[in-house]
C-alpha cells in the first residue's frame, strides 16, 4: 500500500465571515509524489493548503501528517511547519523584509540553525532560484517575477520534505516558468513531496503524477492525469480546459491515425513519437 | 521617499559600516544642537552637505530638492519666531501697526530666528546624510545591535517594508481609477480619492493578516530573527569622524559669544 505523507480526512472550514470554504474534503497525497491541485477560483485550494501546515484548524475532520493526526500545540505546530513549507500565491504578502538576504534567512533562523548553516542554505536557495545577484537588492525594487522567486527561495532555504506551492507559474516569463518547474522536479528527485495548485492544465497534465480536482470546497475527482483529463464530464463540471496534448491525441485517434492501444502522450516528444510517418502511411 | 531610498542603495558610502555613519550623523547633530554659535551651525550644514554630495556622490540638484522640503518647513517655523507683538513701535526693523499694537520684527528676534533656523537645518542635513547613505535595513540592524527593544525594531522594519507595498497598491488603484475616468473632473476626483483611501485602509488590514499567516508558516513565534550581514569597522573612518567632530567642537568654543 502506498505511504501517504499528508491526508485530509473530511475537513470542514468556515471563515469568520461565514463563507464555507471547505465542506467535508478528503484527499491523500502520496509520499514523494508530485500532486497538482486544480479547481476554479474560490474552490478552496489555498484554504486547503493552509490546513496542511497547521495555519488553519478544521472545524470538523482531521489533518494527518506522516500517518499521525496533526496536533495544535506550539511545539507540534513548529515541527509540522519545519516539515511542510508553503510558497504563497501573492509574494507581496509573504515577503516581510526589505532585504532579500534577510528575507530568505528568516525561516532557517527560526528553525534555530547555527549562523553558518543559515548562510549556506540561504546561498544555496538563492543559487537554485537564480537570484543570487539580487541578494543585496531591496525587495521593493524587484519585479513581480523576481519577488516570486524570492518567495520560493524562502521555502527552499528551510529544506522541508514537503513543498506546497500555490500558483507557482503566475506572472513568470516562459524561461522562469521552466526554471521553476525544473526546480520543483529536482526537489522531487531528492525525495521531496511537491504539491502545487495551478490553473495551467497543460502544466498539471505533463508535470503531475496525481491530479486532484477541488470544487466548492470538496474533492470533485482525482486520479492519474491521463485519466482525469479524459473525463469529459468532470472537466466540464469543474470548468477546466483539456490540455492541448489530450485534445490533439483525441483528434488524431478519432481520425484513425493511431494504432489501437497507444497510450495518451504526456509530453510533446511522446506525441511526436506516436504520430506515424505520413509518407509511409499513404503508400 | 522613493528617491531617498534609491540613493541609500546606490551611493559610494554604501559599504561603510552603518554604525560609523550613524555615529557621525548623531555626534555632529548633537554638537550642532548644543553649540550656541551660528558659525558652528553653518559649518555643520556645509560639512554634512558636502560629504553627502562629494563623498557619497549624491548629485547636488536632487540633493537640494530633497533638502528644500524640510528647509521650507523650518523657514516658516523660524519666521513665526521672528515676529513679535508690542505696545510701542520703536525698536522694530520693520513693522505694522494695527490699532494699538504693533506687529513686527526686532533685530534681536531676527537674530534668534536665524540661529534657530541654521541650527535646525544643521540637524536636518546630518539626518539627511544618514538617510541618503544608509539603507533602512542597515539602520534597523544597527538599532538592533545597539540594544533597542526588539518590538520597536521589528515594527520599524515592517512599517518600512509596508510603506512600499501600500504605495504600490495605492498606485495600482489610482491607475485603474484614472483609466476608467475616475479623475475626469474635480467632483469625481474627490469621490475616487475617497474610495482609494478607504480601499487602501481595508487592504492594509487584510495584508497585515496575510503577512502574519505567511510568517507563521515559516515558524514565526513572536520575534523576527534574520541574518545580519557583517561590516568591518574602519579605523581610518573612525579617525576621520573624530577629527571632524573635534574640529567642530573647537570651532564652537572659539566662537563662544
Ligand atoms: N481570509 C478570508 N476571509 C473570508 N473568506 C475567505 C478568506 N480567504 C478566502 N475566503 C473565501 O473562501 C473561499 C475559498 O477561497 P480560497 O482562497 O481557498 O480559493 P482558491 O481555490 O485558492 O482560489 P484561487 O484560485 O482564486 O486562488 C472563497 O469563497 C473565498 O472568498
Ligand atoms: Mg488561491
Amino acid at each position: 500500500m502506498a505511504e501517504y505523507i499528508l491526508e485530509a480526512v473530511d475537513i470542514e472550514y468556515k471563515y469568520p465571515g461565514g463563507t464555507v470554504a471547505l465542506g467535508g474534503l478528503s484527499m491523500s497525497v502520496e509520499k514523494g509524489g508530485k500532486a497538482a491541485v486544480l479547481g476554479p477560483n474560490g474552490a478552496g485550494k489555498t484554504t486547503l493548503f493552509l490546513h496542511f501546515n497547521g495555519i488553519l484548524r478544521p472545524s470538523r475532520g482531521r489533518v494527518r501528517f506522516a500517518g499521525r493526526d496533526v496536533r495544535y500545540d506550539q511545539a507540534s505546530l513548529m515541527e509540522l511547519r519545519k516539515n511542510v513549507g508553503i510558497v504563497f500565491q501573492d509574494p507581496d504578502t509573504q515577503l516581510f523584509s526589505s532585504s532579500v538576504l534577510q528575507e530568505v534567512s528568516f525561516g532557517p533562523m527560526n528553525m534555530g540553525l547555527p549562523r553558518d548553516e543559515v548562510l549556506r542554505r540561504v546561498q544555496g536557495a538563492l543559487e537554485a532560484t537564480g537570484i543570487i545577484d539580487l541578494k543585496h537588492r531591496p525587495t521593493h525594487f524587484l519585479s513581480d517575477g523576481q519577488k516570486k522567486r524570492v518567495a520560493i527561495a524562502d521555502v527552499l532555504a528551510m529544506d522541508p520534505p514537503v513543498i506546497i506551492i500555490d500558483e507557482p507559474t503566475a506572472c513568470l516569463d516562459p524561461r522562469c516558468r521552466r526554471h521553476v518547474v525544473d526546480l520543483l522536479d529536482a526537489a522531487n528527485r531528492e525525495g521531496k513531496t511537491v504539491i502545487m495548485s495551478t490553473h495551467d492544465v497543460d502544466l498539471a497534465y505533463s508535470w503531475a503524477d496525481r491530479v486532484f480536482v477541488v470544487m466548492d470546497g470538496a474533492l470533485a475527482g482525482e486520479g492519474r492525469p491521463e485519466d482525469v483529463f479524459q473525463d469529459g464530464e468532470l472537466l466540464e463540471r469543474a470548468g477546466l480546459d483539456r490540455p492541448w496534448l489530450v485534445e490533439i491525441y483525441g483528434e488524431i485517434k478519432k481520425k484513425g491515425w493511431l494504432a489501437a492501444g497507444s497510450p495518451p502522450p504526456r509530453t510533446k516528444e511522446q506525441l511526436y513519437d506516436i504520430i506515424p510517418d505520413g509518407r509511409r502511411a499513404s503508400k | 521617499m522613493l528617491q531617498i531610498d534609491c540613493y541609500a542603495y546606490a551611493n559610494r558610502l554604501l559599504s561603510v559600516h552603518p554604525g560609523e555613519k550613524a555615529a557621525f550623523s548623531l555626534v555632529t547633530m548633537i554638537i550642532c544642537l548644543a553649540s550656541p554659535s551660528p558659525v558652528t551651525s553653518l559649518a555643520v550644514i556645509l560639512l554634512a552637505a558636502l560629504l553627502t554630495i562629494y563623498r557619497a556622490g549624491v548629485p547636488w540638484r536632487p540633493y537640494l530638492g530633497i533638502a528644500a522640503v524640510p528647509a521650507l518647513f523650518l523657514a516658516f517655523g523660524a519666521a513665526a519666531v521672528a515676529v513679535s507683538f508690542s505696545g510701542q513701535p520703536d525698536g522694530y526693523l520693520f513693522g505694522l501697526s494695527l490699532g494699538g499694537t504693533c506687529v513686527g520684527v526686532t533685530p534681536r528676534d531676527l537674530g534668534i530666528a536665524a540661529r534657530l533656523f541654521l541650527k535646525s537645518l544643521g540637524a536636518t542635513t546630518c539626518l539627511l546624510f544618514l538617510a541618503l547613505t544608509t539603507p533602512m535595513v542597515e539602520v534597523v540592524s544597527a538599532l538592533r545591535k545597539a540594544g533597542v527593544p526588539a518590538l520597536f525594531v521589528d515594527l520599524a522594519a515592517i512599517v518600512y517594508r509596508f510603506i512600499f507595498v501600500l504605495a504600490e497598491t495605492a498606485e495600482r488603484i489610482y491607475i485603474s481609477q484614472s483609466s476608467r475616468l475616475g479623475y475626469k473632473n474635480l467632483r469625481s476626483g474627490y469621490i475616487s480619492l475617497g474610495q482609494l483611501a478607504a480601499n487602501l485602509f481595508i487592504r492594509a488590514y487584510r495584508r497585515s493578516q496575510a503577512l502574519f499567516t505567511a510568517m507563521s508558516a515559516r515558524c514565526y513565534t513572536g520575534e523576527i530573527r534574520v541574518l545580519e550581514t557583517g561590516h568591518r569597522v574602519s579605523v581610518k573612518n573612525v579617525a576621520v569622524i573624530v577629527v571632524l567632530d573635534l574640529s567642530l567642537v573647537a570651532l564652537s568654543l572659539v566662537n563662544l559669544p
